[in-house]
């Protein structure tokens, strides 16, 4: 009975797998060697035409580097924010139980909602921080309006979501970590600052390799945020590759390049995760 | 070596090895194979994309009379428009294709109808009168059933403009000087969207065709930098220029929501948008409802006037229920297309000329109370001075090169680089005109 068991459940993971990720994947990579306006064209094969386009191109590159410093800034802030969360949520307080709960809150809002909740609050004329701006006498400000503050806009939101999961995560990790480690520290006349850096840190530093590589992906291929907010713009100065790849594929009808940009990134992402998990092993051999 | 008896049955290698071949069978096979066509069904699919509550409302009670008397059920499938093309081509690929869809761009239009995806619809086109620009015939078949025009207008407010002694501007000096008039406290003088986005190509674009700008001669050469031409787009950003200090914060990333939000909440003096902003006006702040005016967008001289169209209609597919989706298409479009309208009575603003005249379309509370503007709105479509254009119809003839200008938001960039860069007007025409020719050679 064993004997079959396992391969049968291995077969329902592997089918599920082919169908729902390999395949669609495959599929999308083989999109990038034809050219296709619409899913509904004759595909004519083009070979790596659609690459060398992609790579010539300003746009793409441009794209990148917005991705990079969207999800670098953005998890920096994150993992810093959620550190410190964690550490004052360590700590035993009055209502502590009610401010873990709503700590994890922005988390479980949909982005859709987070998103066009905050763009309600900065209108310009209507919005909440607007107007209680204008009566406090402070100049409004253009939260959307040049390059840069565009940037810094999508940024903050995706902090302001995506930080509860850097807390609740570390939080729960922190509450493996031997107290015996603390006290043995604080025999030895360390400080609350060496304790973080040297007991609690290194204990964790598995988890924390965790947080930044599951957040620096999920921020590198975060779609609905800046789609919802400022749909790349403006001039350009917030659309990433995965806002490059819908656009080129759906408005601009050009399928194959918009796989095409879909292939680099995930080739991007990959090399990347390879480098990250040689610089930060999950396996300690020592 | 001798064979483990815990040996497994498949072991990694076959495992990957058949995943492999499985993953890249199904992907070849999905792109190689043509689409299948459901056999045999009686069910029309209609993909609607008008949400409105009562429209949504409308096709459920439609789809159930039409089974009553037809016995035929009729399937309605509702999406967002900006997401009706990926629906359709989607539902062709995998051979479960819609009957009848809702459209919103005559590129799609085009791209369906050269594939020959969707059937001419001149049987139920041909006999009525319809207003300017809008049919959209690709060798005198006309593939679309259009149902309105959401033309861009420029909405005031006429108790401000009697209060400060204005008048209707006729030039962009003069919009400009009424802009300024009206600001008062929180109230800003007007909002026209600058952002990436499709709110700025329908509502900020049109004092360009006023003043006769044009994307493309007769032979798909871009023409916006053109001798002539390229002075008019430039003299367009200058005025834009001088607008941008009379709009609130946020004018770049302002969205169809936001202009409407802004007008009909007394925060703007003017706005742009189609006639929703009447039917929200009327539920959400009547005061400023009564008082709000319609007018077309102005050119610099005062001698051009201009709207901007937004249309929908609806397309039939070519699937093995052709027949069937075109006698309930006919069914719609005769005896039910007035209860259709008056799901948004204003806004939905027809653009077959005999629904003007149709008693039973103008017994509506709405068109009633709004006669003067709905006047205003139809003679925006019949009137030949009056310039009835958009970006994606720009062009010798229907085709998807200034649908890409359009979706490239190049005209969006256009204004960004002048207001945002602070690039000179020359410039940024030439970026824009050079961005054109990327897109479209």
């Amino acid at each position: 009975m064993t004997r079959w068991m396992l391969p049968a459940f291995l077969a329902v993971g592997v089918i599920v797998t082919l169908v729902l990720i390999v395949g669609p994947a495959v599929y999308a990579v083989s999109l990038s060697f034809f050219d296709l306006p619409s899913l509904t064209s004759d595909p004519v094969w083009v070979g790596l035409a659609k690459y060398q386009a992609v790579l010539a191109s300003a746009e793409f590159w441009n794209a990148l580097w917005n991705g990079i410093v969207y999800a670098g800034l953005a998890i920096v802030l994150q993992v810093v924010l959620g550190i410190s969360f964690a550490l004052v949520l360590h700590q035993p307080f009055r209502g502590r139980a009610l401010v873990r709960g709503m700590a994890f809150l922005p988390y479980l809002l949909p982005t859709v909602i987070a998103v066009l909740t905050f763009k309600w609050m900065v209108d310009g004329s209507l919005g909440i921080v607007t107007i209680l701006m204008d009566d406090w006498g402070l100049p409004p400000i253009y939260w959307f309006e040049t390059e840069q503050a565009a940037m810094i806009s999508v940024i903050l939101i995706s902090v302001w979501l995506w930080t509860p999961f850097v807390t609740t995560t570390f939080l729960a990790g922190l509450q493996t970590v031997p107290t015996q480690l603390y006290e043995a520290a604080r025999v030895d006349g360390a400080g609350p600052v060496r304790r973080f850096f040297h007991v609690t840190l290194p204990v964790l530093r598995p988890i924390l390799t965790v947080i930044v590589l599951l957040r620096g992906v999920w921020m590198f291929n975060k779609f609905d945020v800046i789609w919802l907010t400022t749909g790349g713009g403006p001039l350009g100065a917030t659309e990433h590759l995965p806002i490059l790849s819908y656009r080129t594929a759906f408005a601009l009808y050009d399928i194959g390049t918009g796989a095409a940009v879909a292939t680099i990134s995930f080739l991007f992402l990959s090399l990347a995760v390879f480098l990250y998990f040689r610089a930060f092993p999950m396996e300690d051999d020592a | 070596m001798k064979k483990s008896s815990n040996s497994p049955l498949i072991t990694r290698r076959q495992t990957l090895q058949g995943a492999g071949i499985l993953g890249l069978g199904a992907a070849l096979s999905s792109l190689g194979a043509p689409a299948l066509r459901a056999q045999g069904r009686k069910e029309i699919r209609f993909l609607n994309c008008e949400t409105g509550k009562d429209t949504l409302a409308f096709f459920d009670r439609i789809a159930k009379e039409y089974q009553e008397k037809t016995g035929i059920e009729v399937r309605i499938d509702s999406v967002p428009l900006g997401e009706a093309f990926t629906k359709i081509t989607n539902g062709i690929r995998s051979g479960t294709p819609y009957d009848i869809a809702n459209v919103g761009f005559i590129g799609h239009v085009l791209i369906l109808a050269d594939q020959g995806q969707i059937v001419p619809l001149n049987e139920l086109t041909d006999p009525y009168e319809w207003g300017n620009n809008i049919l959209f015939p690709m060798d005198g078949k006309v593939y679309w059933y259009p149902f309105d025009y959401n033309l861009s207008v420029i909405y005031y407010r006429k108790d401000l403009y009697e209060q400060k002694g204005l008048s209707i501007p006729n030039t962009w000096d003069d919009f400009v000087a009424n802009c300024q008039a009206t600001i008062e406290g929180r109230r800003k003088g007007c909002l026209f969207p600058i952002g990436s986005n499709g709110a700025t190509n329908w509502m900020s674009v049109a004092f360009m065709w006023a003043e006769g700008v044009k994307l493309f001669d007769d032979q798909w050469n871009v023409t916006l930098d053109a001798e002539g031409m390229k002075s008019k787009a430039a003299a367009y950003l200058d005025f834009m220029e001088r607008l941008y200090p009379t709009m609130p914060p946020g004018a770049i990333q302002a969205d169809y929501a936001t202009v409407l939000s802004n007008v009909v909440g007394g925060s703007v003096a003017h706005g742009a948008y189609a006639g929703r902003v009447l039917e929200a006006a009327e539920r959400d702040n009547p005061q400023v409802a009564e008082n709000l005016g319609i007018m077309p967008y102005m050119d610099s001289a005062g001698n051009n006037k201009a709207v901007s169209h937004g249309y929908d209609g609806w397309v039939v597919l070519k699937t093995d229920n052709t027949g069937p989706a075109m006698e309930f298409m006919r069914w719609m479009t005769t005896d039910r297309l007035v209860d259709f309208l008056h799901t948004a009575p204003v806004h939905f603003q027809p653009a077959r000329l005999d629904i003007y005249d149709n008693d039973r379309w103008r017994d509506n509370a709405m068109i009633k109370k709004y006669s003067q503007q709905i006047e205003t709105m139809r003679g925006m479509v019949t009137d030949d001075k009056m310039l009835v254009t958009s970006i994606d119809t720009q062009g010798p003839y229907p085709d998807i090169r200034p649908g890409k200008v359009f979706e490239a938001f190049v005209m969006p960039e256009m204004l960004q680089n002048k207001l945002i860069k602070g690039m000179s007007s020359m410039e940024a025409v030439e970026t824009a005109a050079a961005r054109m020719r990327d897109l479209v050679n």
